[in-house]
């Protein structure tokens, strides 16, 4: 199946990265040497601007809803509104939401113990990933494979004798409690292994030449050269960590300690025995997401590179 | 292979790793698997060992027969789609010459969202009031109002609905990275060749995507298996039970009711082996490609 392509690949290494556009149906009326980015659209290209457009729309919709119904006039189960655009603006629901849902103390439970994940994770995955990548030792391979294996079990799995655990240290109900059990991800030291397994063994060569002992080469060699990996893997854990929801559920049983999500889950649960107020939900949907939107418009780009780094090769 | 000073630094090195991991991922599992042969449960103190008596209360459980159901149903509506949508997004983005960036930054936000947050708002769309976003739309084609989340047979594809939203953006990010990995020296070679268009989308695109088809069927079906929010919040697994997600009846017998946490370990248990078999299945399955790949090179 593939063999045609592999050597076709092989046949012109030396080709020029070309133009961008299509490649397919040049009308023959066009300087392509001349503007080779801009030529008529064809039917495939009005498809293709069609179905990115009707992808954005749904991407987009649930995000514009939040911030139009927030905003909105105030609406109940009993009196919905689905205009597009909202008969009047207010900012009272913001105001509302923040206080019945007490969001203030959960956004800095969420974003202080999201922090103090990817610290831990750091602190444990980096390490190991250097070890992985670059010492060699005995029983790596089968040590690499426990680490991956750990990927695969489910939380719910874990879930009880960690809560066990956890009581026993005297963390039940603490934000130590929400942290602890994250301290390490496996996901973590597989992505930033696979991007120091690139680093060439020249570099560790010439660092052990130097006298460089390991921490050092991790510390002033590894870590400099790893560090957009170490960015995208913490823009991950921070979103992962900040969207946990089943964890806290578990063990911030006292409202003062609630994270964002479990905030959100209980300002909705309480308001569905009386008539749900939609615009202060939407509100405090809206800021409970702020957070991680803004980690995400910061580090979008770290985003898509730490998922190139394992997804496509794997 | 080294000598034990490396071996000792390298242990210096896994060691906070291998803490972590053993207190709170393979400890618990080893431990659970200990528990599913129990009648333990989160309150009583004392528990007995009952052998294989909960994997036998398990297979011929109607409940948890309902939720592989719905599980199984969930992912046929969630992966296949968000696959198949986030494939065809990734191709049409790819070669998007202008606005790239805005395209991205659009199809990559569901990722980032909180699902409960988003769940939240999905709740509100799909209220069962005539003014109601969902109805709203449905009306307009003649569609009489519907009651999304408390009828049995929408309830479940409306929280696969929210799954497949987030699921198809990050499908679309992993297909985008495959692309980009394609290097274009190919595309030239194919285009020298006279292959364009579809014949150049199914005979060179599409294996050379392979790999990362396998990847991404394989870790989402695992991601989907795991639903736990998105029903949390919007359906508690109800009405009857229309909802209730393998991963949903795991939480409802374990730690609500009766806290029936070896019933529940022994679920999860059976359901790790499918994962664990999922896994091995993809990985095999990505071996041999590659081994294919390298024979004909």
């Amino acid at each position: 199946m593939s063999a045609g392509t592999s050597s076709n690949a092989a046949a012109d290494p030396s080709a020029p990265a070309g133009h961008r556009g299509p490649p397919t149906s040049t009308p023959t009326s066009t300087p392509t040497a001349a503007r080779p980015r801009r030529r008529l659209p064809g039917i495939g290209t009005l498809a293709r601007l069609a179905l990115l457009t009707v992808g954005i729309v749904a991407a987009v919709l649930p995000f514009v809803w939040m911030l139009r119904t927030a905003i909105g006039p105030s609406q109940t189960a009993l009196a919905l509104d689905s205009n597009p655009i909202p008969s009047r603006v207010q900012f009272d629901s913001f105001d509302h939401a923040w206080h019945a849902g007490d969001l203030g103390p959960a956004l800095l439970t969420g974003v202080g113990v999201s922090l103090a994940i990817l610290a831990l994770q750091l602190a444990t995955a980096v390490p190991a990933a250097y070890a992985f990548a670059c010492l060699r030792f005995r029983g790596r391979t089968a040590m690499f494979a426990v680490v991956l294996a750990t990927l695969l079990v489910p939380a719910q799995v874990t879930a009880v004798p960690n809560y066990v655990t956890i009581s026993a240290l005297g963390f039940a109900d603490t934000r130590v409690g929400l942290v602890l059990p994250f301290m390490t991800h496996a996901g973590m030291i597989f992505m930033l292994r696979q991007y120091m397994s690139t680093i060439p063994d020249a570099v560790l060569d010439a660092a052990r030449m130097d006298g460089l002992g390991t921490w050092r080469t991790l510390r002033s060699i590894i870590v400099p050269l790893a560090a957009p990996a170490i960015a995208s893997v913490s823009v991950f854990s921070f979103l992962l960590s900040y969207n946990e929801y089943l964890w806290p559920l578990l063990v911030a049983r006292s409202p003062g300690i609630a994270t964002p999500p479990l905030a959100l889950a209980r300002l909705m649960t309480d308001s569905s025995s009386v008539i749900p107020d939609f615009t202060e939900l939407a509100a405090a949907a809206l800021i409970i997401s702020l957070p991680s939107l803004a980690v995400f418009v910061v580090a979008q780009r770290r985003l898509a590179a730490g998922i190139t780094g394992t997804g496509a090769g794997a | 292979m080294g000598g034990s000073r490396v071996g000792w630094r390298a242990g210096a090195l896994l060691s906070p790793a291998f803490v972590g991991l053993g207190v709170f991922v393979i400890g618990p599992a080893l431990v659970s698997a200990l528990i599913a042969g129990t009648d333990k449960t989160l309150t009583g103190p004392s528990f007995d060992w009952v052998g294989t008596a909960n994997a036998r209360t398990a297979f011929s459980d109607a409940d948890l027969a309902g939720a592989v159901r719905n599980t199984l149903v969930y992912c046929l509506i969630t992966v296949i789609p968000a696959v198949a949508i986030g494939l065809a997004l990734a191709l049409a983005a790819e070669r998007v010459a202008h606005g790239r960036a805005l395209v991205r930054f659009a199809l990559f936000l569901p990722v980032s969202a909180n699902i409960v947050a988003m769940a939240v708002v999905f709740a509100y769309m799909f209220d069962s009031s005539p003014d109601g976003f969902a109805n709203t739309v449905v009306g307009l084609f003649g569609v009489a109002p519907v009651d999304w989340l408390g009828d049995t047979s929408t309830a479940l594809p409306v929280v696969a609905l929210v799954g497949a939203w987030r699921l198809t953006s990050f499908v679309f990010i992993v297909y985008l990275a495959g692309l980009t990995a394609i290097p274009r020296s190919v595309y030239e070679a194919a285009d020298v060749d006279g292959i364009r268009g579809f014949a150049r989308l199914r005979h060179i695109t599409l294996p050379l995507l392979a790999p990362t088809t396998i990847f991404v069927g394989v870790f989402v079906t695992i991601l989907t298996l795991q639903t736990f929010e998105t029903v949390a919040v919007l359906t508690k697994g109800g009405p009857l039970d229309s909802s209730t997600t393998i991963i949903y009846y795991i939480y409802e017998v374990g730690f609500t009711g009766s806290f029936r946490i070896g019933y529940a370990s022994m679920i999860a248990l059976l359901l790790l082996v499918v994962i664990v078999a999922l896994g091995a299945g993809g990985a095999l399955l990505g071996r041999r490609l590659r081994r294919a790949r390298e024979a004909a090179a």
